[in-house]
């Protein structure tokens, strides 16, 4: 297999920056007081197999601009993925007469002045780019390969593929912005479905980084993958009481991304997140600490400016266990008094609106085993179903898949079960924190227990 | 390859010539597949906002993009792209191609265009409508909204259109296209309460439907429901735990179905043998007094398709019958490599992204009881009103539902309002514990979005009453 399709079309990266600058000057011209272009670039491409073969090859580019336009205090907004002179008047014109419609605000405003400028780029690594296509499909079969011979249970699979994702952005507003970013990620997922006495149980595992060679091996994706499909076999309800919760990092990582909304600065103002009346309060024990950072070093989120051209920056939100702060964009910070902590996330075909980076739960100092061993009754969570937490009323209700802890042993293999509390009462009772943490995803934590919450069944 | 005939070019222009499509499929052919097809799709977006009583914003956004598909064997080879100058194109039918590993002449390949049946007509597309008057819309939704009750402090208000031109040519000779039309609003409420309690709401709808729609459809009337929703779980009860008996509104409650069976019987998991529905064909998966229909054909439905993203023609599919398994849902690679037909189930977010068997509407045939003679013969357990999202596990078939609005059932009686109630199940025993369905059939609202594999599409749901015995409740009650 080959792709040299795809090369073509990168050399024409280098006008994106100006792609945006045309389209400010063009907004200005049809009348805009303000705007902003932010525009992409990928490429990307995968390979899937299936029994050893390849079941499915996707390469792609895709570029799009989106361009905010601010007129009399109005918004207005327009995207589109043509990029010639025509396709680009077109945008300006139709977001400048979109801004008519909407309703004048005062806090429509673009960041200007200090708030602008660069943090440190994220990890590009340059093997991605030149990334040889037949590593891929090598990769894929080596992980599925070894999924198969980790356990004579697994016999069928969903799929593994591998892939590559390149991202190239640039920002330019009539307030001074103006960046261009760049983000390389390689991937590898792997899905058996194990089978037993008539019950079948799948599971993944992937491994998503921006650098090649920090990759977990196929072989070990694949082999923890099969291992986490065949321990669920012979899975059973339990009864409904009130146990020990156990989070592998993983699902601790989904627990935390809950709660993120929660100090998402708009819900914050509108008195609508059940954190917004607890700043400068603790929240949870001292070993709790949980930080928003764009800047740092190996993380899947960094980049060196938000998505309305704000510096990155660290924000410590809980501080041992102390609510310290909460995230917000130029808008909502203007209409709450607080500075935007340069958390706009966006694509070219969105507004920007308020999001996490890599959002971290620090780690502790226990093993996750010593972790485990020292849990009488409860259920180490391996896989959730369903999105879990309401940030607005603090309540958590979620599906989940796991196993069942007596006496620090894992007995059994759990499904069919529901994990249920209130966030605030959850949050108070982490009684354990591992010292697991792995930067799998931008949202990321170590195991956590928590001493006690509903375990819904039979 | 079958060839067919030319036959004369109809007046309106395809979005891209007959010529260069031809040109694309023998380009995306030319390394030894068996089958290509060019997906090209042109689609407006609008959409309009409105935060704390007022206008956010208004957007539009213009995308067009065609998608390439090279099939040999189980083997898909996909490329896609948003130049539409004709070397761009060809070097993506190129990429698609590399999927077979040879070289060959393919032969020419000819298009005719297929007829289609009409299950919605949007006469004027939902671009061509002055964004001023979906302005107006979230603007009432909004003011109805506040007016229905004082403690309703928070209102976010969101409509949004797309019309999405598609047209899909592929080697067989076949030439479809269709115009799809959708809208949908939508309105979130919170309500304060005393000590500081909130409780959201959220109603709305649309579909496949002319813009006039919401002259019936009012605005207010979903701002109202929205609210309402939120007033009457203020003072709400913990869900109680454990396995009782269970009564499912009407209506977007059929999210029962699509979770706890209409993904497992989607037919990449049934050819992979990875969906717990594999192989029980002719088998009873359900009560007896289950009938669960896929159907393309509802006329403006959310999920209704004239034509798939593979270019077949939607279809009404009887999927469980009296509680037996009568069919799957088939695409155009899987059906092929199982020796069934599509059931024009082959759907796809965008031109980005390969098709795959998904569902349109889906719903639960009608039993013969009234709602309140189903509600008045449970002595304890719990109504559920209305629902949010849920998920499945397609192998060992474990299901969840969110319940955002849900009573106590006392003595055949609707009593306290719960919260945080959640239903977990499997869907074959779930289904098999359904003990009584009311004659109130009803659609969802035209709200429902379903996600698989990174991939969403618009679906519609449906289910009359229905009263489930020895269901999981997730919750933190006694």
């Amino acid at each position: 297999m080959q792709a040299q399709a795809a090369a073509a079309t990168q050399k024409r990266d280098a006008t994106l920056l100006d792609v945006c600058e045309q389209l400010v000057a063009l907004a200005r011209k049809a009348g805009a007081s303000e705007s902003e272009a932010y525009a992409e670039r990928t490429r990307e491409s995968s390979v899937k197999v299936r029994e050893g073969n390849v079941e499915e090859l996707q390469q792609a580019t895709s570029k799009g601009v989106g361009l905010r336009v601010i007129t009399a205090g109005r918004l207005g907004f327009a995207y589109g993925t043509d990029f010639s002179k025509e396709g680009l008047r077109t945008l300006a014109a139709r977001a400048v007469s979109l801004a008519k419609s909407s309703a004048k605000d005062r806090f429509n405003e673009l960041p200007r002045g200090s708030q602008l400028g660069h943090g440190p780029d994220g990890a590009y690594d340059p093997a991605i780019e030149d990334i040889d296509p037949a590593w891929k499909l090598r990769a894929a079969r080596a992980a599925e390969a070894a999924a198969s011979q980790a356990d004579r249970r697994v016999r069928k699979f969903e799929g593994t593929s591998a892939g590559d994702f390149l991202a190239r952005s640039a920002i330019a507003s009539s307030r001074g912005a103006s960046g261009e970013s760049k983000a390389s990620y390689a991937y590898v997922v792997c899905s058996p479905v194990a089978e037993a006495d008539g019950q079948l149980q799948t599971a993944s595992w992937s491994d998503t980084r921006r650098r090649l060679a920090e990759l977990q091996s196929p072989e070990e994706i694949g082999r923890i993958a099969a291992q986490r499909a065949a321990r669920m076999l012979g899975a059973r309800k339990v009864k409904t009481q009130k146990a020990a919760i156990i989070f592998e990092p993983e699902q601790a990582a989904g627990f935390l991304a809950g709660l993120s909304g929660a100090v998402n600065g708009d819900l914050v103002h509108k008195k609508s997140s059940f954190l917004a009346r607890h700043l400068g309060k603790r929240i949870a024990p001292e070993h709790v600490t949980v930080i928003d950072d764009a800047t740092l070093e190996r993380g899947l989120a960094t980049r060196p400016f938000d998505g309305e051209g704000v510096a990155s920056q660290r924000t410590v939100v809980i501080d041992r266990g102390v609510l310290k702060s909460f995230l917000y964009d130029a808008y909502t910070a203007g209409k709450a008094g607080a500075r935007s902590t340069g958390n706009a996330v966006r694509g070219w075909s969105s507004l920007p609106h308020i999001g996490t980076s890599n959002f971290v739960l620090q780690p502790g100092e226990r093993g996750a085993g010593e972790i485990l061993r020292g849990t009488r009754r409860g259920l180490l969570v391996t896989a959730m179903l369903g999105s879990g937490a309401n940030v607005v009323t603090g309540e958590y209700s979620r599906g989940a898949n796991g196993l069942w802890i007596e006496d620090g042993q894992i007995v059994h293999p759990v499904q069919e079960v529901t994990v249920s509390g209130s966030l605030l009462d959850m949050l108070q009772a982490i009684d354990a924190v591992g010292n697991d943490l792995d930067l799998r995803s931008s949202t990321a934590a170590p195991t956590l227990r928590i001493a006690e919450a509903v375990i819904s069944g039979s | 390859m079958s060839k067919s005939v030319r036959k004369p070019v109809p007046a309106r222009a395809p979005i891209l010539p007959l010529l260069l499509l031809e040109k694309l499929l023998s380009a995306a052919m030319s390394r030894g597949a068996e089958f290509a097809e060019v997906y090209v799709e042109r689609s407006t977006t609008t959409a309009v906002s409105l935060d704390e009583g007022k206008v956010r914003s208004a957007q539009v956004g213009a995308v067009t993009g065609v998608g390439v598909r090279a099939i040999r064997g189980a083997q898909v080879g996909y490329a896609h792209s948003d130049d539409l100058d004709e070397a761009a194109l060809l070097r993506t039918a190129q990429t698609a191609a590399l999927i077979a590993e040879g070289n060959r002449d393919p032969g020419p390949v000819s298009l005719s265009r297929t007829p289609l049946p009409t299950y919605y007509q949007v006469h004027q597309p939902l671009a061509a409508v002055e964004v001023a008057r979906k302005v107006e819309l979230v603007r009432e939704a909004d003011a109805a909204a506040r007016a229905h009750d004082r403690r309703i402090r928070q209102v976010t208000a969101g409509y949004a259109d797309q019309t999405r031109e598609i047209l899909v040519a592929n080697t067989l000779g076949h030439l479809a296209e269709d115009r799809q039309d959708l809208c949908r609003l939508g309105v979130s409420c919170v309500a304060f309460g005393k000590g500081g309690e909130r409780r959201t709401g959220f109603y709305g709808g649309g579909g496949r439907v002319d813009f006039r729609f919401y002259e019936d459809f009012s605005p207010a009337q979903v701002g109202r429901e929205s609210a309402r929703q939120a007033i009457a779980t203020l003072g709400a009860v913990p869900a109680p735990a454990g396995p009782q008996t269970v009564v499912l509104a009407p209506g977007w409650s059929g999210i029962l179905l699509h979770e706890a069976v209409g993904h497992g019987l989607e037919a990449d998991f049934i050819r992979k043998g990875t969906s717990l529905f594999a192989g029980k064909l002719g088998e009873k998966v359900a009560s007896e007094l289950v009938t669960v229909i896929d159907d393309g054909t509802v006329a403006g439905g959310r999920g209704s398709l004239n034509v798939d993203d593979e270019g077949n023609p939607g279809e009404r599919k009887v999927l469980i019958e009296k509680g037996v398994l009568k069919g799957y849902l088939y695409d155009h690679l899987n059906a092929k490599l199982t020796g069934q037909r599509s059931t024009g189930s082959g759907r796809r977010q965008s031109f980005r992204h390969a098709p795959m068997p998904r569902m349109t509407n889906t719903y639960l045939a009608p039993g013969d009881q009234t709602a309140a003679e189903i509600v008045g013969g449970v002595h304890k357990g719990l109504y559920c009103r209305q629902f949010g999202g849920g998920q499945v596990d397609i192998s060992n078939g474990n299901f969840v539902f969110e319940i955002s609005e849900a009573y106590l059932i006392e003595q055949g009686e609707i009593t306290r309002p719960v919260k945080g109630a959640m239903l977990i199940g499997v869907g074959p025993e779930a289904l098999k514990n359904v003990s009584a369905i009311g004659s109130d059939a009803s659609f969802d609202p035209g709200l429902g979005t379903c996600g698989k594999d990174g991939q969403s599409v618009p679906v519609g749901v449906g289910l009359p009453t229905v009263r489930i015995d020895d269901v999981t409740v997730g919750g933190t009650g006694a």
